[in-house]
């Protein structure tokens, strides 16, 4: 092959590429069942690929309000604040040009409320405690944090904020390390 | 002149269950499979009634599946060599025999000497066309096309023996053809 045939082929290749990532951004994002938002979450959006010529029927439950977008093919939800797994929590009944209704399409939501087990107030040398979060499973992190534990040796006095985090979701306790008393030396009377 | 043939016919009338229609064929445009809002048209010729036991033909009906919807007459059937009267488009008539007859084409017989209830003596051939249109729909609702022709012995203006029983002649079997509506998945951004 000479250099013009491999200009082309590289241009092909180009051309091919550029298509797959359109393609990726405008259809490939897809969500995994059930989908996972934060409690208390604002202006969650959801999509189907639209047709211009439908129109989209959207029905939003399990704490969740639609907040904008009914009609369309993109919507923003707003989340309750009580945790749990909602079946069928969105769906969305496409129409097409003639009024006929598709098969509802639908997604089952978990929503997640996160805590964190308050601990301390801990003095420069105490041991190290594990931290606790609620669901298990997510990540600690903050001053003195080590594998989801809060070392008190090494965060040293103050006031910190720890984060559990999970699934995109986060939550803060609050740690207070005191200084221990201040003894002078010892005294012979 | 009916009348005398009638005695004649007493006698040498053998044919129970006869068939005056012959040389049916038709033309439709365009060929199916059909959607809704789709116009078709049809012509049909018969290409010869056969007076049996002097049954006139008096009516042709055009039978129609529930899909299709707004029926228009575009071809007129000719009375060559016929009866003095008309061919009348007409959507309902009862006739003496108690036929609900309809829509579709019908005979109105205007011989001062014979009877309005007679056909036309005229034996083809004859040409009608009408054009259909699909209605809107979600379901695949029956498009069949089918004519029937009759001659006055069924209608009840002609009573002489046994009447001819010629059966509906298909023109299309089928259904509406409804695109589907697929909708993606639900996303979450």
């Amino acid at each position: 092959m000479n250099y013009k045939e491999n200009k082309q082929v590289l241009l092909a290749l180009f051309i091919t590429m550029m298509m797959m990532v359109t393609t990726i951004f405008t259809y490939g994002q897809t969500t995994i069942n059930p989908d996972t938002v934060c409690a208390s979450a604002i202006g969650e959006q959801y999509f189907v690929t639209n047709t211009p010529t439908s129109t989209y029927q959207w029905t939003v439950t399990g704490g969740g309000t639609l907040s904008t977008g009914q009609g369309s093919n993109a919507i923003t939800v707003d989340w309750g604040a009580v945790s749990g797994l909602y079946p069928n929590a969105v769906e969305v009944i496409e129409s097409n040009a003639a009024g006929c209704p598709g098969a509802p399409i639908l997604l089952d939501v978990y929503v997640l409320d996160l805590s964190g087990n308050p601990i301390g107030p801990f003095c420069p040398g105490d041991p190290t405690t594990p931290l606790v979060g609620n669901p298990l499973g997510g990540t600690w992190s903050g001053t003195g944090v080590v594998a989801n534990a809060f070392q008190p040796s090494s965060a040293g006095i103050g006031n910190y904020v720890l984060t559990y985090s999970m699934a995109g979701c986060n939550t803060t306790i609050n740690v207070v390390v005191n200084s221990g008393p201040v003894t002078g030396p010892i005294q012979h009377y | 002149m009916k009348q005398l043939l009638t005695i004649l016919l007493v006698v040498f009338s053998f044919t129970s269950q006869s068939q005056c229609v012959s040389n049916q064929s038709h033309v439709i445009s365009p060929l199916g499979i059909y959607s809704p809002g789709q116009v078709v048209t049809v012509w049909y010729t018969l290409g010869t009634f056969t007076q049996v036991n002097i049954n006139w033909i008096i009516a042709f009906q055009i039978n129609l599946g529930a899909g299709w919807t707004n029926l228009t007459p575009t071809n007129t059937p000719g009375n060559i060599g016929g009866s003095q009267g008309y061919w009348l488009w007409d959507i309902q008539n009862t006739y003496p025999s108690g036929l609900n007859f309809g829509p579709g084409w019908r005979f109105i017989n205007t011989n001062p000497f014979g009877n309005p209830n007679w056909g036309t003596s005229a034996t083809g051939p004859f040409i009608i066309s009408f054009q259909a249109t699909v209605g809107p729909t979600c379901t695949p609702d029956n498009l069949d096309i089918s004519v029937n022709v009759f001659g006055d012995c069924l209608t009840g203006g002609w009573s002489n023996g046994a009447c001819c029983t010629d059966p509906p002649y298909n023109i299309y079997t089928g259904v509406v053809l409804v695109p589907p509506v697929t909708t993606s998945n639900i996303n979450h951004y």
